[in-house]
């Protein structure tokens, strides 16, 4: 049987298909969000399926998660994506006990116990600072991809000092960053250290290592290293980062049936 | 989901009427308040009890009351501020009536911001930046949501920054107000006489003594409003009614948080709680209107009738919340309300009977939570949570109120560190549509939490 998680976040859908007696990940896929996210969501859940030669009467059960997983009409239960970073991080990283989340708006700081148990957690969701739409922001006002800012900031000699915690007003700092001639990888990697900040004044003064860091935003290189300059921990990020929330929902619908 | 929806209350009101419910001369259908202009009221969903709908009537109908009471001579006093110790003072006279305007802070909500109060506001110079009770100011302008009062109070000092300058506001519009002035409530120095209050707090002598001299000016204000002299006695029985209310409130907190499967629903708890405060204009209705919710409650309890599964999780809820849809939320999400601080809670302690009855109210006044260090009112509530068996703490910021932005943290803080049970922080403004999937993402989490908790 599959147990099947579908991850609804805001910039994408992610879905894992897991076999339930050994919870290993049969097939996995990506799609990005849109308006329709449910019809997104099935035609993905539909071609998984398809090219793993599954049918839906393989399926024990579909757990959705993420902003969206309300709108996904086939999910058999719903549990937020708080549980199931928790679940996906430690079925990946068992030793993990924080867990730092950035995905494309909001970012999550998760403390698990030895079980892998959430014990805490603390979330920014109102404020775009801290998240991947800041980074989206930058690459677009620096007319670069997001998938080369990592190697823009990896040339930073001295990263810029972005004193703003507002995205808007963070950008008029940019703004006037570039007009003063401050090179763009040294303002790549000053934001970078603003959100890694920002996940910080989330954190408190007690961060316990392991940290393992997830999300979307993990994919973006140099993240990693900018919350391990502030957290003061070696960072750690997760195999295949994006899917963890969705491997998290798999993992909890594999669970017996009561 | 549970509770019924303002349809489902259409057809049941029927059905009721016809098995033969009596109501008081302020029942009726709930709908008619929807043609009123209260436009949340399609939204909410509610207790299906006819002690229920004569709780929402009564709430709802407490302008007609004011309106009525002043026609019948009587003085209307508005008692801003102090939750729960001036209504006391002024009940114990014969012809006057008290009532909150700062419960004006919930008409943007009820109404759906279509009465235009927080503009109103913001043209006096009072944005967003202040707590929502700034809605009040708007509502003196207009007089369209109560009438204006033939006496204002309003304490000051250590109760709310925000609160005083919206006062001041109003003041500055040709209202004038008596002022009392409300201490800190602070630790006693080693050689200072203190005083155990109600709430288990301690206050110095002197401070009970210099708030018992500031209501004695708010009695004297109230004796030249109403002609009549407030003897010991007239105030002694105006606490024992008072108690009276607290009493039954007090029983019906009990038999809900504490039963086993929930008897009634977050929503009309808060509506009940808040009554302690300020009898919504009618001090012996309101304790009939909580005996019948108190019948009700052990009614449901003695049958084993749950409004929820057996296995939500129990939470413990601090602050009121601006959109009331919030208290719905909290059960679509797997919780039942086991505990409240909505910021009143020296409202709901019985006050002294055997104390000069000044004294006891001063007393009484100095257990106000929000007068006293966030640490206090940390201690008070995990005293309750402990005594309700909660198993994990919302916290309800309301957006733009200055004894919301750091006391949350400091309140989760203590109960993560002494009582060990997950606390979340939500933010809850007047109407919360847009935002209700991320308060809702952060209710379930913390409801998840205290599931896997429970292992």
């Amino acid at each position: 049987m599959i147990g099947v998680g579908i991850d609804a976040g805001s910039r994408a859908i992610k879905i894992v298909l897991m076999d339930t007696m050994t919870h290993e990940v049969i097939t996995s896929g990506t799609v990005g969000q849109g308006v329709k996210s449910n019809d997104l969501a099935m035609e993905l859940f539909e071609q998984l399926l398809k090219d793993s030669s599954h049918n839906s009467e393989d399926v024990q059960k579909i757990v959705a998660t993420g902003y969206g997983r309300n709108t996904i009409s086939i999910a058999d239960a719903t549990i937020t994506e708080i549980t199931c970073h928790a679940r996906g991080v430690h079925h990946v990283v068992p030793e993990a006990r924080t867990v730092v989340e950035i995905g494309g708006q909001d970012s999550k700081l998760l403390k698990l116990g030895p079980g892998g148990s959430v014990q805490d957690f603390m979330m920014n969701d109102r404020c775009a600072a801290g998240t991947g739409r800041f980074l989206e922001v930058v690459a677009d006002r620096l007319s670069v991809g997001l998938a080369e800012l990592g190697e823009l900031a990896s040339r930073s000699v001295t990263p810029a000092a972005i004193s703003s915690m507002c995205i808007v007003f963070a950008e008029t700092e940019i703004i006037g960053l570039l007009a003063s001639g401050t090179p763009p990888e040294d303002i790549v990697a000053g934001v970078q250290n603003s959100i890694a900040t920002r996940i910080t004044s989330m954190a408190g003064k007690s961060v316990i290592p392991p940290v393992v860091f997830t999300g979307g935003v993990a994919l973006v290189p140099g993240m990693d290293k900018a919350l391990e300059r502030v957290l003061g921990h070696r960072v750690e990020t997760a195999p295949n980062p994006q899917m963890t929330g969705a491997l998290g929902a798999a993992l909890l619908a594999c669970k017996p049936k009561r | 989901m549970s509770g019924i929806t303002l349809s489902d209350w259409d057809r049941h009101y029927i059905e009721l009427k016809e098995a033969g419910l009596k109501e008081p001369w302020y029942g009726g259908p709930l709908r008619r308040h929807v043609e009123d202009g209260d436009l949340r009221l399609l939204k909410l969903r509610y207790d299906d009890s006819a002690a229920a709908l004569r709780l929402w009537n009564f709430l709802l109908t407490e302008e007609d009351r004011l309106r009525e009471a002043r026609s019948n001579g009587k003085k209307l006093v508005g008692v801003m501020k102090d939750l729960g110790t001036v209504p006391v003072m002024a009940y114990s006279l014969p012809n006057v009536v008290a009532f909150y305007p700062d419960g004006a802070w919930w008409t943007p909500c009820i109404m759906e911001m279509s009465e235009g109060l927080f503009g109103l506001a913001a043209s006096y110079g009072l944005d967003e930046s202040f707590c929502p009770v700034r809605a009040m100011l708007g509502a003196f302008v207009t007089e369209a949501h109560f009438p204006i009062p033939d006496m204002l109070t309003c304490s000051v000092g250590a109760t709310c920054d925000d609160f005083s300058s919206i006062a001041q506001r109003v003041e500055g519009l040709g209202y004038p107000i008596n002022w009392w002035e409300m201490p800190a409530r602070r630790k006693p120095g080693p050689n200072e006489k203190v005083i155990r209050l109600p709430g288990g707090f301690y206050a110095t002598v002197d401070q009970v003594a210099f708030v018992k001299s500031e209501l004695e000016r708010v009695k004297t204000a109230l004796e030249e409003l109403s002609g009549y002299k407030l003897s010991d006695d007239m105030l002694k029985d105006g606490i024992r009614a008072a108690n009276k209310a607290r009493k039954t409130l007090s029983e019906l907190r009990l038999a809900v948080f504490t039963a086993k499967s929930s008897p009634i629903p977050a929503l009309e708890m808060q509506i009940a709680e808040m009554f302690a405060i300020h009898f919504c204009s009618d001090r012996e209705e309101t304790a009939a209107v909580l005996q019948d919710m108190l019948a009700e409650a052990q009614k449901r309890i003695s049958s084993g009738i749950g409004i929820l599964p057996e296995d939500s999780v129990r939470i413990f809820w601090v602050n009121p919340v601006a959109d009331l849809r919030a208290m719905n939320v909290l059960e679509d999400c797997g919780g039942r309300i086991c505990g409240a601080d909505y910021l009143f809670a020296h409202a709901l302690d019985e006050i002294p009977e055997d104390l000069h009855p000044m004294e006891a109210l001063a007393r009484m006044a100095l257990a106000d939570p929000m007068v006293g260090s966030s640490h206090d009112r940390a201690e008070r509530i995990m005293r309750d949570i402990e005594a309700f068996g909660s198993e994990a703490v919302l916290i309800s910021k309301i957006p733009g109120a200055s004894h919301c932005a750091t006391e949350g943290a400091v309140i989760g803080r203590a109960v993560k560190a002494e009582l060990n049970l997950p606390v979340v922080e939500i933010e809850v403004p007047p109407l919360t549509d847009s935002m209700q999937p991320t308060i809702m993402t952060r209710i379930e989490a913390l409801i998840e939490t205290a599931r896997e908790w429970r292992k």
